[in-house]
């Protein structure tokens, strides 16, 4: 297999996952142009690599290399990776009526900031499991943990967050 | 099953990975505990909270043709998909030093076997050797190797022969340890009736002969040296 052969085989199977590898980066990251350039940087990773793949499903697999970018890129500069607030306005309106719409748009928003405020080990198999729908068993292969912790992060991660969103809502009443 | 049994698995549960037997046995339970129910019913809400399309971030438009650009550059780039010239990029120095090199090695061919000795000094022989050369260069680079690909002289002279008005002599270069394999039309501004026996380092050699006119149909034949074990278009000596 020639280069771009290699390429096209690697583009045709990896470029429709660009949206996946960006929501998780984003998520990590918790800022557009790093999660940008994060997935750049794993596609980049993942293509120089691509011989070495073993029985993993390939989404798997690159996941689990944007995962590790960021990481890379979190260790890095410690401390940034907690501030979101960026994300409360532009959510794309999908309900009729506006005061539902309104609803929705804090509903979405609460939910958005609280799981931006876990702890990132439990923001990832969040987002790996609810938003990708990934197996315990994919989600370990990612994340590099036994599948034992993957269900204890995930477990704490949906408490800690139950938890958050409570918080959040007695101080709107409040 | 006890509550706090339950809750404990109520994740892997909600996640579709626990056995059929704990799922059922959990099922049962759900069924007849209204707390672990309520408790569930709230696990199944976020569920349906974290799953709303509008918290998944998109990338931007460009992201895509940007990784495709990225990884282009990455892979080497033009001539990348001959394995036979491995990791060989051809610099802009490259033809320059192959025509000096080809000349050098006309002389060599023309002094000591069968060419008349070619003055490199003259102007017209140095832009005969650089269309030579990119001749030269031009059948190793893509697939067209020949138009008409054979060992047998009686079948690559004829063909020539319908193409062409002009019939050059047949040369033997196997005592030098090339063996014919093909022949191609080219264009060369040839001022002499004179063979040009082109040879470089790789494996194939050319061997052209135009009518004597300027800018015409010439014939070029392909040489390929014979203790090699290659073959054409991929050599694995």
């Amino acid at each position: 297999m020639n280069d771009q052969e290699r390429l096209t085989r690697f583009e045709s199977e990896m470029l429709p996952l660009t949206n996946d590898a960006y929501n998780l980066a984003r998520w990590l990251v918790q800022n557009d142009q790093d999660a940008h350039d994060m997935v750049q940087e794993a596609f980049l990773r993942a293509f120089r690599f691509f011989r070495g793949m073993r029985g993993e499903t390939s989404r798997a697999w690159l996941l689990r290399i944007v995962r590790n970018v960021c990481y890379d890129h979190l260790r890095k500069r410690p401390g940034l990776s907690n501030s979101s607030d960026s994300d409360q306005e532009n959510l794309p309106d999908t309900n009729p009526s506006p005061e539902a719409a309104l609803q929705t748009k804090s509903e979405i928003a609460a939910v958005r900031s609280a799981l931006a405020k876990l702890p990132e080990d439990f923001r990832t198999v969040l987002v790996l499991r609810e938003m990708e729908e990934l197996s315990y068993r994919e989600i370990s292969e990612i994340t590099q943990v036994p599948i034992g912790t993957v269900m204890s992060r995930l477990a704490r991660g949906r408490q800690h967050l139950t938890d958050l969103l409570k918080q959040m809502r007695a101080k709107d009443l409040l | 099953m006890t509550c706090s049994e339950f809750q404990k698995r109520i994740d892997p549960f909600l996640d579709n990975e626990v056995d059929l037997a704990t799922a059922q046995e959990m099922q049962r339970h759900l069924e007849e505990c209204a707390d672990c129910e309520t408790f569930f019913a709230a696990r199944l809400a976020l569920r349906q909270r974290l799953q709303t399309p509008e918290l998944r971030f998109l990338p931007a438009a460009d992201l895509r043709s940007e990784i495709h650009a990225q990884l282009q550059k990455e892979i080497r780039p033009p001539l990348a998909h001959f394995n036979w010239l491995p990791r060989l990029q051809f610099p802009n120095w490259i033809l320059p030093t192959l025509a000096g090199a080809a000349a050098v090695l006309v002389f060599w061919f023309g002094s000591t076997t069968f060419l008349s000795p070619v003055r490199s000094s003259n102007g017209a022989n140095n832009t005969l050797i650089e269309q030579l050369v990119s001749n030269h260069l031009r059948s190793l680079v893509g697939n067209h190797l020949f138009d008409v690909a054979s060992s047998d002289q009686h079948t690559v002279k004829p063909w020539f022969a319908g193409k062409l008005n002009f019939s050059p002599p047949v040369f033997d270069f196997s005592e030098q340890g090339f063996k014919l394999i093909g022949g191609r039309l080219d264009y060369l501004a040839m001022r002499k009736r004179q063979p040009w026996f082109f040879s470089t380092r790789s494996t194939i050699s050319t061997c052209s002969f135009g009518p004597g006119t300027s800018r015409v149909l010439c014939q070029t034949r392909f040489f390929r040296r014979k203790d090699s074990t290659c073959t054409v278009g991929k050599p694995t000596a």
